[in-house]
């Protein structure tokens, strides 16, 4: 009885200083898209593979002026929120988030993970390489009302 | 025996097994129709992520630029908090600054499938014993910063001068504007 319980306190330290440490950041290069998270997220919009790329980047532009969290969707599908770029706090609603919406990138930064999200500080978009999903050949614009019908006056 | 049951429990807590307690109680959040949608109202600390997590902080929560969380008072859990009452691809800061590390009472909707921990929607927000309000804050500002395009026909993401200008730069699929064009055409032409 007494090896389980000292098992326990072992394990009762162990979480308790996963979670004290849970502030401290990890150095990571991360690659992937700048994405709109709640539609991502959310399915809002439709599925996770339309609701990225060019067929959602209308939609990426107005949910990031509206100050919607922006993150980015590395290749692994993890998804972190952006909380600074580059010097810049202006993530909610910013003009320097705005420019990289719906591009690939690769971010050096800072990680902190909290109650099961992780959280990136961009120190250095090491490299950008503009829109590389070309989706909307699949999907056309999501939504459907994204580009105006010219038509339609 | 008392001892194990005790350190057991205290492990399984601070394990933050608690993320999957049901906040639905006097909830009157408003379906929307999202993946792994639950409505969830509870009381919460408003905080500023990055200063939450990084201690690198700003006066009040910085006045708008940055993404606002709360900090749930049931489980001490961190939400960011994604999106607020209003159908028009608009977030929840503007109506969270007023309660810049404050407690307050939230109702909306916990949201999202096959994550470690669901993102919020916040549709209504109270100082604790306050009144409620509706979380639609971001077209009243917007209307404030953008005056003259406010006076325009249509919905505020059809105007807003940040959108505007980089879809007249590279065009509504973001790959420049003759790719724009001929999409155009294939779409709507006749």
């Amino acid at each position: 009885m007494k090896t389980i319980g000292r098992a326990l306190a072992v394990a009762v330290c162990l979480s308790w200083t996963v979670s004290a440490s849970a502030a401290t950041p990890e150095r990571v290069q991360i690659t992937g898209e700048i994405i709109d998270t709640w539609c991502y997220f959310s399915g809002v919009m439709g599925g996770p593979d339309a609701v990225v790329g060019s067929a959602h980047h209308t939609c990426a532009l107005w949910c990031a002026a509206g100050g919607i969290p922006v993150g980015v969707l590395a290749d692994d599908g993890t998804v972190y929120m952006v909380l600074k770029l580059e010097s810049e706090d202006h993530v909610a609603g910013g003009g320097t988030i705005m420019d990289l919406q719906s591009d690939r990138i690769t971010a050096d930064g800072l990680l902190y993970e909290r109650d099961g999200l992780k959280y990136l500080v961009v120190e250095e978009v090491v490299s950008n390489e503009g829109i590389t999903n070309p989706n909307h050949e699949d999907y056309g614009p999501v939504p459907p009302f994204a580009i105006p019908d010219p038509n339609k006056k | 025996m008392k001892r194990l049951i005790v350190i057991a429990a205290m492990a399984w807590a601070s394990l933050g097994v608690a993320m999957a307690q049901d906040f639905s109680e006097g909830s009157e959040a408003k379906p929307w129709n999202l993946n792994g949608e639950e409505k969830a109202r509870f009381t919460a600390k408003v905080v500023d992520v990055l200063c939450e997590l990084s201690g690198d902080c700003a006066d009040n929560c910085g006045e708008g630029r940055r993404q606002l969380g709360l900090v749930r008072d049931a489980d001490d859990a961190l939400m960011i908090v994604m999106k607020n009452g209003q159908p028009v691809f608009s977030g929840a800061v503007a109506d969270l600054l007023p309660y810049c590390n404050q407690a307050v009472e939230v109702d909306g909707l916990l949201v999202g499938e096959g994550l470690p921990a669901k993102l919020y929607q916040v549709q209504r927000i109270r100082a604790v014993d306050g009144e409620w309000a509706k979380t639609n804050r971001f077209t009243k500002d917007w209307g404030k910063a953008y005056p003259d395009e406010a006076k325009l026909k249509g919905p505020w993401f059809r105007k807003d001068p940040r959108v505007t200008s980089r879809i007249a730069a590279e065009g509504y699929l973001g790959l420049g504007l003759e790719i724009d064009a001929a999409f155009i055409e294939e779409e709507f032409g006749e």
